[in-house]
C-alpha cells in the first residue's frame, strides 16, 4: 500500500507555542482515514500543513511523494474542506459552487446535484448570511463532488442535524465505493465516523497520541463490571485507563485482554463490555472531550 | 478498487487553464470589478452633467466657454481601482487557497486579471472621452471623461495614461492588500506610517538640498509620454514587492 | 477462524459481517449458490469502511463458505449451511450452555431442574 500522506517529525511553532510537535505519520492510499483530538489539539494545523496553507517550522511533509506547498502538481489533486473557510465577500452559495467547478479537475456536475438536492442549501443566498449548518452543507457538497485523489474535511458537519451528518456518511461511503480515493476526515463526533475509518491517529496538545487502525482500536480495551473484588483482582497488572466504584460495584476500563482472557472474566462473574473509540480517545487524553459535553447536554 | 498511481497527473493542468481559473474567479461575481465601478462613473457623470445644466441655464449666455473645461472628474476612478484591487485580493485570496490554488498561480492570475481590467477601462475611458470631443463635451462644454490636465491631448495618449496609471493604482493597492494578508492590521499601519516616513524625509532633503528646482525641471523637461512611462518600473517594482509579500502569507 | 467469542459487541466489526452472513446461510435467507451482496452494498449497509466488509468477506471465502465469481460476485458455496451449522454447534456450548448453566448456577437450579425446563420449553 503506498503512503499518500507522509509526515515526519514535523513541528510547528507560532510564535512561543508549538501547535505541532514531532509528529510523525503516514496515511495510505484509498482509506478512510480519521485525525481526531480535541478542540485546539492541532488538528486545523496539521491539515493546513499538509496542504500547503501553512509553513512548518521543521521536518516534512510529503503528499503524493511531494512537499506540497505551491506545488501545483499535488494541490491539483487535492481538495480540504475547512470548517472556516472564507469565501469572497459577495459571493452567494451559487458563486461557491461554481467556483469549485471549475477549480476542481475531477469535479462531477451530476453528483453535486444530487448533493444539493439531498442537503437543500439556499443557492441564492449569500453566504456570510447563512447560518452554520448551511455552510456547512455548501463545503460538504464541494468536498464530496471535487472527487478529488486525496480530499480533507475538517469537521465538515459544524451545525449539521443528525440526518444530514448520515446523509454525508451515506453519500461518502456510496461514492468512495465507486470512485475510490483518499479521505482524511476530522471530527469531534468520533463514534458517528469511528465505523468508517481504516486508520486513526489521535493528536492531544500537538503530539501524537494514538496512531493505529480503528479495527485494532475497537478491541483493545474493554470495561469489566461486576463485584468490586473481583474487579480489582482482575484488572491487577493491566494497563488500567479508568475505575469507578460504587456501593460493592465497580468498573474498570483496561486494555490488552485477548479472548481467552475475557472468557475468563465472564466465568469470573464479571461482565465484559465494549469501549467505544470515543471512550477510548477521552479515557486517554485524560479527560472530557467538547463532544461528551455536547452528548451530556443534547 | 482501481489502483491510484503515486504520480499520475490525472488531468493534469497546464499553467494557462490555473491562471485562467483564478481570471474566471475573480470574474464570477462581476459587481464589485466590473459593474460598479461603470455605475458610479455613469452617477458621478450624470451629477456633472445636472450641475452643467443648470449652471448652463442659470447663467445663460454669460457663461465662459471654459468654464467646465477642466473637470476630469473622472480621475477619481484611479483610487477607486486601488481600492477594489485591495478589496478583489483579501476576499478571493483565502478561498482561492481553499481551492488547492498556489500563491503563485492566484497572483499571476490576479495579475492578468487587473491587466485586463486596466485595459477594458482605459479603452471604455478613451471612448467615452471621444465621444465627448465628438459632442464638443456633450453640448455644454463639459470635459469630464478627460484626466484632469489631459483634455487637450490626443486620444491615444489618454488612452495610455489611463491605462498605465489605473496599472499603478492597482498594483499599489494589491500590494497593500499582500502587506495586510501577510502582516493584517499591524502590518498594513507600520507599512502606512514607514512610507509616511520616506517621503517626509525625501521632502526634508529635497528641500535642505534645494533639490525643488531639479525635480520642477525633471517635470518640465520631459514629455508627459516619457513621465508616464515612469510610472512603470514603479508599477513592476510594486507588483514584485506584492508577490513577494504573498509567497509567506497564510489564509 | 474462532467465532465462538460470546457476543459483546466489542468484537471487530469484520467478524460482526462474517458472523452475520453466516447467520443467514443457517437460517436459510441465503440459499446455497445464492448471490451475497457485493462489498460496497454491504459497507453502504452497515455504514462501515469498504475494507472492512472486504475483510469479513474474505474471512468466509476463506474458509470455504464463499466462494467468487469472477466479474459476477460472491456466492455462497455448496456445502456451506453444513460447514456453517457446524461450525455454530461448537460455538453452541461456549456461548449460549457455558452462561446458562453459571446463570442457573447463581440460581441454585439444578442441572436436573434445568433440563426439565429445557424440555418443557423445547416442547411447546
Amino acid at each position: 500500500m503506498t503512503a499518500v500522506i507522509e509526515v515526519e517529525h514535523l513541528t510547528k511553532t507560532f510564535g512561543k507555542v508549538e501547535a505541532v510537535r514531532d509528529v510523525s505519520f503516514s496515511f495510505a492510499e484509498g482509506g478512510i482515514h480519521g485525525l481526531l483530538g480535541r478542540n485546539g489539539a492541532g488538528k486545523t494545523t496539521l491539515m493546513k500543513l499538509m496542504t500547503g496553507q501553512e509553513f512548518l517550522t521543521s521536518g516534512t511533509v510529503k503528499v503524493f511523494g511531494q512537499s506540497p506547498v505551491e506545488n501545483a502538481s499535488v494541490l491539483g489533486r487535492v481538495c480540504f474542506i475547512n470548517e472556516s473557510q472564507v469565501y469572497p465577500e459577495n459571493f452567494r452559495g451559487k458563486h461557491a459552487l461554481k467556483a469549485a467547478s471549475q477549480f476542481f479537475v475531477n469535479w462531477d456536475e451530476e453528483f453535486a446535484r444530487e448533493l444539493i438536492a439531498d442537503f437543500g442549501p439556499p443557492l441564492g443566498r449569500p453566504i456570510k448570511k447563512m447560518s452554520r449548518g448551511q455552510r456547512s452543507a455548501i463545503g460538504v457538497i464541494i468536498g464530496l463532488a471535487s472527487r478529488a485523489e486525496l480530499t480533507f474535511f475538517d469537521e465538515p458537519y459544524a451545525g449539521l442535524d443528525a440526518v444530514a451528518r448520515h446523509m454525508f456518511y451515506d453519500h461518502l461511503l456510496a461514492d468512495f465505493s465507486r470512485n475510490p480515493r483518499t479521505v482524511v476526515l476530522s471530527t469531534h463526533l468520533i463514534d458517528e465516523a469511528s465505523n468508517l475509518l481504516d486508520r486513526v491517529v489521535v493528536i492531544d496538545a500537538g503530539e501524537i497520541l494514538i496512531d493505529a487502525d480503528a479495527e485494532q482500536l475497537r478491541v483493545e480495551a474493554v470495561t469489566l463490571v461486576g463485584k468490586a473484588s473481583a474487579v480489582r483482582e482482575f484488572a491487577a497488572g493491566r494497563e488500567v485507563l479508568g475505575i469507578q466504584q460504587l456501593a460493592g460495584m465497580a468498573s474498570v476500563t483496561v486494555t490488552g485482554l485477548d479472548d481467552d482472557d475475557r472468557q475468563a472474566a465472564r466465568e469470573a462473574g464479571l461482565e465484559v463490555g465494549p469501549v467505544s473509540l470515543q471512550q477510548l480517545i477521552v479515557s486517554r487524553t485524560g479527560g472530557r472531550t467538547s463532544a461528551t459535553k455536547e452528548g451530556a447536554a443534547s | 478498487m482501481t489502483a491510484l498511481a503515486m504520480d499520475a497527473p490525472g488531468v493534469a493542468r497546464g499553467l494557462k487553464e490555473r491562471l485562467w481559473d483564478v481570471v474566471r474567479l475573480h470574474a464570477t461575481n462581476p459587481w464589485t470589478t466590473l459593474i460598479l465601478p461603470w455605475l458610479i462613473t455613469f452617477a458621478i457623470f450624470g451629477l456633472n452633467y445636472a450641475i452643467w445644466a443648470l449652471v448652463s441655464r442659470a447663467a445663460g449666455s454669460g457663461l465662459e466657454p471654459d468654464a467646465f473645461a477642466n473637470n476630469g472628474g473622472v480621475s477619481w476612478i484611479l483610487v477607486y481601482m486601488m481600492v477594489t484591487a485591495v478589496q478583489a485580493m483579501s476576499a478571493t485570496f483565502r478561498f482561492a487557497l481553499g481551492m488547492s490554488v498556489t500563491r503563485r498561480d492566484y497572483y499571476l492570475g490576479t495579475v492578468l486579471y487587473f491587466a485586463m481590467l486596466s485595459v477594458l477601462y482605459a479603452a471604455g475611458l478613451t471612448v467615452l472621452g471621444w465621444v465627448e470631443q465628438l459632442t464638443d463635451g456633450w453640448g455644454l462644454g463639459g470635459y469630464f471623461f478627460a484626466p484632469v490636465g489631459l483634455d487637450s491631448q490626443p486620444l491615444w495618449l489618454r488612452a495610455y495614461a489611463i491605462l498605465v496609471l489605473l496599472l499603478m493604482f492597482f498594483f499599489v493597492g494589491a500590494t497593500f492588500a499582500a502587506v495586510w494578508m501577510r502582516w493584517k492590521v499591524n502590518g498594513l499601519l507600520t507599512t502606512f506610517f514607514a512610507i509616511a516616513v520616506v517621503l517626509v524625509g525625501l521632502a526634508w532633503w529635497a528641500t535642505d538640498a534645494g533639490l525643488w528646482g531639479v525635480v520642477g525641471d525633471f517635470f518640465t523637461e520631459h514629455s508627459i509620454v516619457v513621465l508616464l512611462a515612469w510610472t512603470l518600473p514603479f508599477t513592476a517594482a510594486a507588483a514584485l514587492t506584492g508577490f513577494g509579500l504573498l509567497r509567506r502569507a497564510t489564509p | 477462524m474462532n467465532l465462538e467469542v460470546a457476543v459483546d459487541d466489542g468484537r471487530p466489526i469484520f467478524v460482526q459481517i462474517a458472523e452475520q452472513i453466516e447467520g443467514q446461510i443457517v437460517d436459510g435467507t441465503m440459499p446455497e449458490e445464492s448471490q451475497v451482496p457485493s462489498i460496497n452494498e454491504l459497507a453502504a449497509f452497515h455504514r462501515i469502511n469498504p475494507a472492512t466488509a472486504l475483510k469479513g468477506v474474505n474471512v468466509l471465502v476463506e474458509d470455504g463458505v464463499l466462494y467468487k465469481r469472477r466479474g459476477i460476485g460472491m456466492f455462497v458455496a455448496p456445502g456451506a449451511r453444513e460447514v456453517a451449522v457446524a461450525r455454530r454447534r461448537e460455538g453452541f456450548r461456549a456461548k449460549y450452555v457455558r452462561p446458562l448453566v453459571a446463570e442457573a448456577s447463581h440460581l441454585s437450579i439444578t442441572p436436573e431442574q434445568l433440563s426439565e425446563m429445557i424440555r418443557k420449553e423445547a416442547g411447546q
